[in-house]
């Protein structure tokens, strides 16, 4: 455990002097920015409570295209701004393009799905948190290590095995279609809408409700370990510990089954810094060593958005999974009775 | 552990676009694109998609009742819809691909009123921001 905690510190340590400048950057609108103090909860520690989004146009990996490249100069960031404006614009005048991956021009789409700016869904209609960030993973490769050769092989067997049976059941389709569990939990990560997430702070304890999927983790302060070993959870076991403004969390005691990345051991390491009145500074760092070559680590701005979390039920009105299944299943026959023919 | 490796097969397909709930092309079909005019029936605002329920006169004189996929309402809502703005009776225009189960469900790639506006647009301004922070 110790020696865990040597490797996240190292880890954090040489993207945190970054971090100071991109956060500054980020939080140069007031101009009171240094004499701001961070506010206090009623039993004395820092209050990062509140209603914040993590939507933003950062992706996780560095693209290629900007490879070497950490941070945006602010006159690219303002462009790249610019840009999101003007495909929103385009996209509400004209409608979403079809979902042509192909690169073939006139190609039909590969995915058929309802327009999503129509929706409200697009990225572009709700807040974002800009920062200089190329990518959220910090560091000059700016991407996930590579796997280990033990992990590859691993979720290579199991891609070969799923193959040709996606659709056999409700086991076989992923977690989100099945309204179980959604990557955007532990560690914080953007999702594609709803990106909103909900902190309240009671005494010895903090509690993060992300609105994908409506889930809560509650992080106690008071110094306890965690939970046994044997037991396991969809997003681990969270426990925290204040270092002067900053909420530390360690988190181990995840399922095999975790919903990040196929990580079997993950333990994760999360710093919440209250960076001014309408920004928290979110840092992460996750380790697998049987499936990660060297740990990983990225930050992202966490801002303040108003009004509530809107409950996301997601079960209740699930029509997808039993049409998608019922789809499937309608697929065979017809290809059954074509080949009976 | 046949249960454990397809949960984990599950999670690990990621066919479906980052965005989606679901991967849209397992539930509807490409090959079957339809145009459906009718009015409201029904309005369901419900995650993790919002469907919309319609009647629809086919040539035949006969009304059959179709329900449109669309996305979740969280963002309508933040967005100032609520679910009174589009009442039972409203004339609409769906344009989608029907369902692979061939049932009178479709996925609406785009939904406007009689008249041409688009469906949920244009209520109130977007939330992002006007400009980068500085």
């Amino acid at each position: 455990m110790a020696t865990l905690g040597v490797i996240a510190v190292a880890v954090l340590l040489a993207p945190a002097s970054a971090a100071g400048q991109d956060l500054s950057a980020a939080a140069k609108t007031t101009t009171t920015h240094k004499a701001w103090i961070p506010p206090r909860t009623a039993d004395g520690q820092p209050d990062l409570q509140g209603v914040w989004t993590n939507n933003t146009v950062t992706p996780l990996e560095r693209p290629k295209e900007l490879a070497g490249k950490e941070f945006y100069a602010e006159a690219e960031l303002q462009a790249l701004a610019k840009k999101e404006r003007e495909r929103l614009t385009k996209i509400e005048d004209e409608g979403q393009p079809p979902a042509n991956h192909s690169g073939v021009e006139g190609a039909p789409a590969d995915d058929v799905h309802y327009d999503f700016s129509q929706f409200g869904l697009d990225r572009g209609q709700s807040k974002l948190a800009w920062n200089r960030r190329t990518s959220i993973i910090v560091g000059p490769d700016g991407k996930i290590p590579p796997l280990t050769p033990e992990a590859r092989a691993r979720l290579a067997e199991i891609r070969a095995k799923a193959k040709g049976h996606e659709f056999d059941g409700p086991e076989n389709l992923t977690l989100g279609a099945r309204c179980l569990a959604r990557p955007n939990v532990a560690p914080l990560l953007p999702t594609a809408y709803n990106s909103n997430l909900q902190i309240v702070q009671g005494r010895g304890y903090v509690a993060i409700e992300t609105e994908e999927i409506h889930d809560v983790r509650i992080i106690p302060t008071d110094g306890r370990p965690h939970i046994p070993k044997t037991i396991h959870q969809w997003y681990g076991d969270s426990v925290g510990h204040w270092e002067g403004n900053t909420l530390v969390i360690d988190t181990t005691n995840f399922t095999d089954l975790s919903p990040f990345r196929g990580a079997q051991n993950l333990h994760m390491i999360e710093r919440l810094t209250r960076a001014d009145e309408d920004t928290i500074l979110y840092q992460f760092t996750v380790e697998d060593p049987g499936m990660w070559t060297k740990p990983w680590s990225g930050e992202l701005p966490i801002v303040k958005i108003q009004g509530q979390l809107y409950e996301y039920a997601c079960h209740e009105a699930n029509y997808a999974l039993a049409d998608t299944l019922r789809g499937a299943r309608v697929t065979e026959e017809q290809a059954a009775k074509k080949s009976a023919k | 552990m046949r249960t454990k490796l397809l949960v984990l097969i599950g999670l690990l397909l990621t066919a479906a676009p980052a965005w989606a709930h679901h991967a849209f092309a397992a539930e509807f079909d490409q090959s079957r694109p339809l145009k459906l005019k009718g009015t409201v029936v029904k309005w369901e605002v419900t995650n993790p998609h919002s469907w919309i329920h319609m009647d629809v006169k086919g040539d035949d004189g006969k009304v059959v009742t179709w329900m449109i996929e669309g996305g979740s309402p969280n963002n309508l809502y933040r967005l100032g819809f609520t679910k009174d703005s589009l009442p039972p009776g409203s004339e609409i225009m769906v344009e989608g691909y029907q369902a692979k189960d061939l049932s009178t469900r479709a996925v609406g790639k785009s939904v406007t009123f009689a008249d041409g506006r688009k469906l949920f647009l244009g209520l109130q301004a977007r939330e992002s921001d006007p400009e980068t922070k500085k």
